[in-house]
């Protein structure tokens, strides 16, 4: 029953004083033009009906008409089924109330309780966003806007490891060992940028990406490790593949890039898993490649430590407009770390690549593993930020 | 038309009710002056809650629905921890009743000319302001049919009389037991309205489990029917109640109402100051 009516006073002079001369009984409503108009409710002893089942967020105006014999009531109820949002009670016979509450978007129940008992007659109601300018609208679409900007990024990797998996493979199978050594650590930073993106496919990641030493029972030794151990290791206890074991090798990874790459493209994504991404990927650099871990053969880390870090960076940059003006200490934060991270690294560049694991002394894998912990631990601030 | 009547004797008989045990008390105990503060109370209530009510209904602004419902469920708190002082002072007039009444009561009253106005205002205006919205929906749709502002108008009418015919009742009943039973009235009343009060700070989210029912008897009493309207009217009984508003009205009512009685026992068990005491046993109405 809170209602704000906008109407001449003279309505009230009318109404009391001069019956008759206004047929319109609810002359507020004709005048109350919020954007989308009020929406009318008829509320009937046995039927509840709105003009709109559906309008835009922020000020909404229902104009309740009891069209029925017993007294009724109307409610604007939250999803969860407990919130009441808005009601009047108390509506008379052949009167009419109005109801109006500031509402964010989402999804609602009106209700109408001709009685005042029972559960009432309820349907939903969808209030969308974005009609009022307001600062919500605007985070929605900053939201909208890295989300899309992530999804752009995603969908380049994978059509360049798609095209970079074919190359190196075809070079495999032919046996053409020094291409395939070339082309395995630069194909694979374009795994290694959406690896989250990848990872999040629990069919395809270990066939594709398993270590021998993580292979579960069962799992057979495949992929882009399988490859690297039978291009670089020459000992003698090692058996080298055969061609038509290479083709085997090389086909399963055409194949199976091909599907991860269509289901990436497929992926829809929100904003926490843009910043989780970002933090999972600095996880990685942490657990694998600061160790020198994930590359046991052919030492090539540093490759995938700057992939690594390039796919957390960009999810940043997409994520950064919705730190400005909110929290913007963070975001100057993160910046500085990235770029020190990146200077650091930059020191080990070697041609169009990176020196080997191996020739990084004891100090220099600690300092570079003190400099991704710098980043991770304001990163983990990200995802409550971005998705206020 | 029957529902319209029906809400303004359930709204009419609310207000009323406190009014009129609290001016039968004074008109007992207290000179007439004393009855004009409720009045006053009475006329700023309503003066109040109609032009607070227009304004809402016609002006360019209103409350939200949950500042509306807090001011409304405050209201009722507030208006019974006042009804709850007034039944406390009035036990204890109760026991002044003698020779030297009318100076202790003026003694006491004088201290709180403030208090009794505002005990009448909350008490009328706690309803008030609903009230006052349904009255100019009906005025307002009196361009379509005269019938809801009929309805409201003759409800209102009949609690104003029932109102009326209970303060002529509560006149003629012997003192002793008037005041035992009044104020014992009262307080179950409060109760209600602490109920209600605690049930719209509920509705407004401030207080959990407003889906949490200690009983649900909305078939056997609906609150449309007459006799669901008088409960509502008279004790704010609500048919769906619960948990929070049932512990709430046993909390306040048990503990208040044992005080209450061991107070008027104190009372007697001082010769001097006794209820029952020689002044006249049956006051007529005027």
């Amino acid at each position: 029953m809170k209602l704000i009516q906008r109407a001449v006073p003279l309505a009230l002079i009318a109404g009391l004083g001069l019956t008759g001369c206004t047929s319109n009984a609810q002359p507020s409503s004709a005048t109350g033009t919020e954007a989308g108009g009020p929406i009318a409710v008829s509320s009937t002893d046995t039927e509840c009906t709105l003009t709109a089942s559906e309008t835009s967020s922020g000020t909404v105006t229902f104009n309740v008409k009891n069209d029925g014999t017993q007294v009724t009531e109307f409610y604007l109820i939250a999803s969860d089924g407990n919130r009441i949002v808005g009601e009047v009670e108390n509506i008379g016979p052949g009167l009419s109330r109005q109801l109006t509450v500031i509402a964010g978007p989402g999804s609602y129940t009106t209700q109408c309780k001709p009685g005042m008992v029972g559960d009432g007659i309820t349907q939903d109601f969808t209030l969308t966003a974005g009609a009022n300018g307001t600062v919500d609208a605007n985070r929605v679409a900053l939201q909208e806007d890295a989300v899309k900007q992530y999804q752009e990024f995603v969908a380049q990797e994978a059509d360049a490891l798609e095209a970079g998996t074919g190359e190196f493979a075809a070079a495999f199978a032919a046996g053409n060992v020094a291409e395939a050594k070339a082309l395995y650590p630069a194909v694979r930073m374009h795994w290694e940028r959406i690896e989250p993106v990848a990872e999040s496919f629990g069919d395809l990641d270990p066939i594709l990406d398993a270590r021998e030493a993580d292979l579960e029972e069962g799992q057979e030794f495949t992929g882009w490790h399988r490859v690297e151990k039978d291009l670089w290791v020459t000992d003698a206890s090692y058996t080298k593949m055969t061609a038509a074991e290479r083709q085997e090798i090389a086909d399963g990874m055409v194949t199976n890039t091909k599907e991860l790459v269509s289901r990436a493209k497929e992926i829809e994504f929100t904003v926490d898993a843009l910043s989780n991404g970002s933090k999972g990927l600095l996880d990685e650099v942490a657990t694998g490649k600061v160790t020198g871990e994930e590359e046991a053969f052919s030492h090539t880390d540093l490759w995938d430590f700057a992939a690594n870090i390039e796919g957390a960076k960009t999810a940043f940059e997409d994520l950064k407009p919705l730190l400005k003006g909110t929290n913007d200490e963070l975001s100057a934060t993160l910046t500085k770390n990235f770029t020190e991270l990146e200077t650091l690294l930059a020191k080990y560049e070697k041609g169009d690549g990176y020196v080997l694991y191996t020739d990084l002394t004891e100090a220099q894998i600690q300092e570079l593993s003190a400099a991704v912990d710098a980043l991770g631990e304001p990163l983990s601030q990200l995802t409550s930020e971005v998705v206020k | 038309m029957t529902g319209n009547f029906l809400i303004g004797l359930r709204e009419g008989l609310e207000a009323a009710l406190v009014v009129v045990l609290l001016l039968a008390y004074l008109n007992k105990t207290g000179p007439s002056h004393l009855a004009k503060r409720i009045w006053i109370g009475v006329a700023a209530a309503v003066v109040v809650s109609l032009g607070f009510g227009a304004l809402l209904t016609f002006g360019p602004s209103g409350l939200t629905f949950e500042a509306q419902e807090i001011i409304g469920g405050t209201l009722s708190i507030i208006a019974v921890g006042f009804v709850t002082w007034m039944v406390f002072w009035m036990a204890r007039a109760a026991r002044g009743l003698g020779a030297d009444l009318r100076s202790k009561v003026d003694d006491a009253a004088a201290a709180s000319t403030g208090a009794l106005v505002a005990v009448a205002a909350l008490a009328v205006g706690r309803e008030g302001l609903e009230t006052a919205l349904f009255l100019w929906a009906a005025a307002r749709a009196t361009g379509e049919t005269w019938e809801p502002l009929v309805g409201a108008a003759i409800g209102l009418a009949v609690a104003i009389l029932m109102g009326f015919l209970i303060h002529k009742g509560v006149l003629a009943i012997k003192l002793a037991p008037f005041f035992k039973w009044t104020g014992a009235l009262l307080i179950i009343i409060a109760g209600g309205v602490l109920a209600y009060g605690i049930h719209d700070l509920q509705e407004a989210g401030v207080l959990p489990g407003l889906h949490n029912l200690a009983f649900d008897v909305s078939t056997i009493i609906p609150p449309a029917s007459w006799y669901g309207v008088l409960l509502k009217g008279i004790f704010n009984f609500s048919p769906q109640t619960t948990w929070l508003e049932a512990i709430a009205w046993v909390a306040y009512v048990i503990p208040v109402m044992a005080l209450y009685f061991a107070r008027l026992r104190g009372g007697n068990s001082q010769p001097s100051a006794s209820a029952s005491g020689t002044h006249s046993a049956v006051v007529s109405a005027h």
